[in-house]
């Protein structure tokens, strides 16, 4: 098993936090895993991206059009990013858009690329946790089951990792997110040898 | 005996080595991308409940020397920590050091920044290792980098000479789960030479992350069974293998980073291709396109290609050409003191020289409010080289070099002293946010605070500007912009007067990630925008990241997620009561000062 995932947003909004989320998950399913983060002026309200790599890699680099997975934390670092992403690959989308410009659009269906867009920050906000967007992306995330990614899979790896005072809120969160995306129906993710 | 595996990223992974090796002495200074080591130390020294002194040093000479000093003559094991530029600093010890024989064991961890993402410039640590004849390793990944950790302390000890471990800003920061042995248990498993491949026509040596990143590519193109691949670990002294292999293949491609180190100790120029005839870029990060399209170039060139050359496709570039995309230019954080700062210096003196340092406060160049970026401390000599130049010509002019508190004491007091002793007339202005903000809020001096989070003296900064004999010294809130403003100018007529000495104001406010809050200066959200007549004055001279224009209403627009509330941004508009007031105030000193 081989995914290629990349996170991206802005400094501060908790991308880091999702992406060691995403290899604790797969480094307890026994999986071998490599994570990359972006330091330095990530604090500064710039750009964040750190990058997940699952399976036999002996480097934490995703290249152009390989990823499998795109998790946009914000809508502008979507379209920043996503170049990364392969033919057949998956972009969840933290924005209040319900779509995209049209040439945009164009190219996503050309590329046969599944995207989800997912209010994260108005389901955080309506929890009364706005700094928790990002656990609504990851319970979108983990609607679509892909191993080792599953709910129960990112719940419990969640729970090890966010402090007690917030967790039921966060888990809340997480919750709202699983069932935004869930309502939408099973998508078939197409798997695309590298 | 194996206790657990942890995911670390790979500067902990250097730390859990050491302590496993028998770490006694660790001393660092911190700078991105090393800063995470020695908290790394201290975490693994409480987790196994062993003895091991670990301190925040003044700047990188000193961490170098009290781990020299504690390994060379009483025998300790020692280690000290530092980034690429770093090194610089404990350079004349450096030197040194590699001629003495040392009674202990000594590593000496230096991070470079290839990019460079987070410093004044590119350096090579292994480039300086090779020159003086330092032994120095280039760890693949965190797991290799406890691995080389654990070693190299031990052979130090054993060898009786120093040792560099060199790491870059992706193996420091790679994260990745690595095994945990007991103290003095650790099973390393050190790997160098021809590990992956098996063609001749073409032999890639490789070290460091590169070696990964060409691991990773040569599985991508299918390529294993035309390339043979060679990592290269102890990049000096180079092994014998690696002669072996240069001389088992046809050609030789190189992949390092950022100089040429192992290209010119192989030293065959009609075999090797790297960074000489240009198939690696000369300077830069090598990412994974760079290294896809390089190899692919290189197989195709040698008509060794398996699978048709990648091609990106450009119709995403295409399409993404009318989509506005908010730019993301690395800014001071909403209701940084610090932009107040640049703001009431800026506003007085547009035209002013600004000599800059390093730190967080380099960003003021986005305000005009920096000019220039040299090295640590240079802000405050080469202000006093600013105004020589123009002090020849019979001008006094002003000049406002700026400074953070740590850098302050890391590099700035010789120079402050120079420039008291020989007479300078300019005004420092040193930003006091009681942390060391850019590499992740790590104790000063002055904030009476070690590493282990243990109480200490504390040093006030305005009792080293007094000992070093500077008369005119204010303390400011800089978010008290009018007071700011006065105060600076205060400052420049006392430069006019006859003391003929430097004038420093201290801009005391504690950094808004320390305080972990809001700056609750206004008590309700900040409306700019309501009265907002569009004419963008506040971006250019204010330029905080929670500001942006609308287009479509031709008005600022506030992010609330982000802004603090700090309300220094009403300061900056021509239009608010304090933007107006603050025109009047300027006119007055101005006027004032003929």
């Amino acid at each position: 098993m081989k995914h290629e995932i990349i996170c991206a947003g802005i400094g501060g909004r908790g991308v880091l936090l999702a992406s060691t989320i995403l290899i604790e998950a797969a480094i307890t399913s026994g999986l071998k895993a490599v994570a990359s983060d972006e330091y330095g002026m990530s604090q500064r309200g710039g750009s964040v991206v750190s990058l997940v790599k699952v399976g036999d890699f002996a480097s934490p680099f995703i290249g152009r059009e390989n990823g499998d997975i795109l998790l946009a934390f914000e809508e502008s670092e979507f379209y920043r990013t996503l170049f990364f992403l392969k033919k057949g690959g998956l972009a969840l989308i933290n924005t209040r858009a319900e779509g995209f410009p049209s040439s945009v659009d164009t190219l996503l269906k050309k590329r046969g690329i599944v995207c989800r867009l997912v209010d994260a920050d108005g389901i955080a906000r309506d929890e009364g946790m706005f700094q928790s967007a990002n656990m609504a992306l990851l319970g979108s995330f983990a609607s679509f089951g892909i191993a080792p990614f599953t709910r129960e899979v990112l719940e419990n790896t969640i729970r090890s990792r966010v402090p007690e005072k917030f967790l039921a809120k966060n888990l809340a969160v997480f919750a709202k997110g699983f069932e935004a995306a869930d309502g939408q129906g099973a998508v078939k993710i197409p798997q695309q040898g590298v | 005996m194996q206790s657990r595996e942890e995911v670390v990223i790979g500067n902990q992974a250097i730390a859990r080595g050491l302590v496993e090796a028998g770490l006694e002495i660790a001393a660092a200074y911190p700078g991105t991308p090393s800063s995470e080591i020695l908290p790394g130390v201290v975490y693994f020294k409480k987790m196994e409940d062993v003895k091991i002194h670990t301190e925040w040093s003044t700047n990188e000479l000193c961490a170098f020397e009290v781990a020299f000093g504690a390994a060379a003559y009483s025998g300790a094991r020692a280690a000290c920590f530092m980034k690429q530029v770093g090194l610089n600093v404990a350079f004349p010890a450096l030197l040194r050091s590699r001629e003495k024989t040392i009674e202990g064991g000594l590593v000496i961890v230096s991070c470079d920044d290839p990019g460079p993402q987070s410093s004044q410039t590119e350096q090579d640590t292994r480039l300086i290792a090779a020159l003086f004849g330092i032994p120095v390793f280039d760890p693949a990944s965190p797991t290799e980098a406890a691995d080389v950790a654990y070693y190299a302390l031990n052979w130090s000890f054993e060898n009786k000479v120093p040792v560099i471990i060199r790491s870059t800003h992706r193996v420091s920061h790679a994260r990745e789960s690595i095994s945990l042995y007991s103290p003095g248990a650790r099973k390393v498993s050190l790997q160098e030479g021809h590990l992956a491949g098996t063609g001749r026509k073409l032999g890639i040596v490789a070290s460091g992350m590169s070696y990964s990143l060409v691991y990773d590519v040569i599985e991508e193109l299918g390529a294993a069974d035309v390339v043979s691949l060679y990592k290269v670990l102890k990049v000096y002294p180079p092994s014998e293998a690696l002669s072996d292999f240069v001389r088992s293949v046809d050609r030789v491609l190189v992949v390092e980073e950022t100089d040429r180190v192992i290209e010119a100790l192989i030293g065959d120029d009609k075999k090797v291709m790297g960074r000489s005839d240009g198939t690696v870029p000369s300077s830069g990060e090598i990412t994974y396109d760079i290294v896809r399209d390089m190899l692919s170039g290189v197989l195709g060139r040698l008509g060794l290609a398996r699978k048709d050359l990648f091609a990106p496709d450009g119709t995403i570039e295409e399409a993404l050409s009318d989509v506005a995309v908010i730019p993301r230019p690395p800014k001071l954080c909403p209701g940084c003191p610090h932009r107040a700062s640049f703001f009431a210096m800026q506003y007085l003196w547009p035209d002013a020289i600004y000599p800059g340092d390093i730190g967080c406060y380099t960003l003021g160049i986005s305000q005009g409010a920096v000019d220039t970026c040299l090295d640590m401390g240079a802000g405050v000599t080469m202000a006093e080289g600013f105004y020589d130049a123009f002090n020849q010509d019979g001008k006094l002019v002003p000049i406002l070099a700026s400074v953070g508190d740590s850098t302050f004491l890391h590099a700035c007091l010789a120079p402050l002293y120079d420039a008291v002793k020989n007479r300078k007339r300019f005004i420092l202005v040193l930003m006091d946010n009681s942390t060391t903000a850019m590499t992740g809020m790590q104790p000063t001096p002055q904030t009476g605070v070690t590493v282990d989070g243990v109480k200490t003296r504390s040093v006030a900064i305005e009792d080293i500007v007094k000992g070093l004999g500077v008369k005119y010294l204010k303390i400011v809130d800089p978010y008290d912009v009018p007071l700011m403003i006065g105060t600076i100018r205060e400052a420049f007529d006392y430069l006019k007067g006859d003391e003929m000495l430097p004038a420093v104001i201290i801009a005391r406010r504690q950094c808004l990630l320390l305080t972990k809050g809001a700056a609750k200066e206004a008590e309700y959200p900040v409306d700019i925008e309501r009265d907002c007549i569009g004419c963008k004055s506040c971006l250019a001279t204010f330029d905080c990241p929670a500001m942006s224009f609308d287009e479509g209403l031709k008005k600022i627009r506030i992010d609330d997620s982000i802004c603090t509330n700090c309300g220094i941004c009403y300061y900056a508009c021509p239009v608010q009561v304090k933007g107006k007031a603050l025109r009047k105030l300027k006119g007055l000193v101005k006027q004032g000062a003929k």
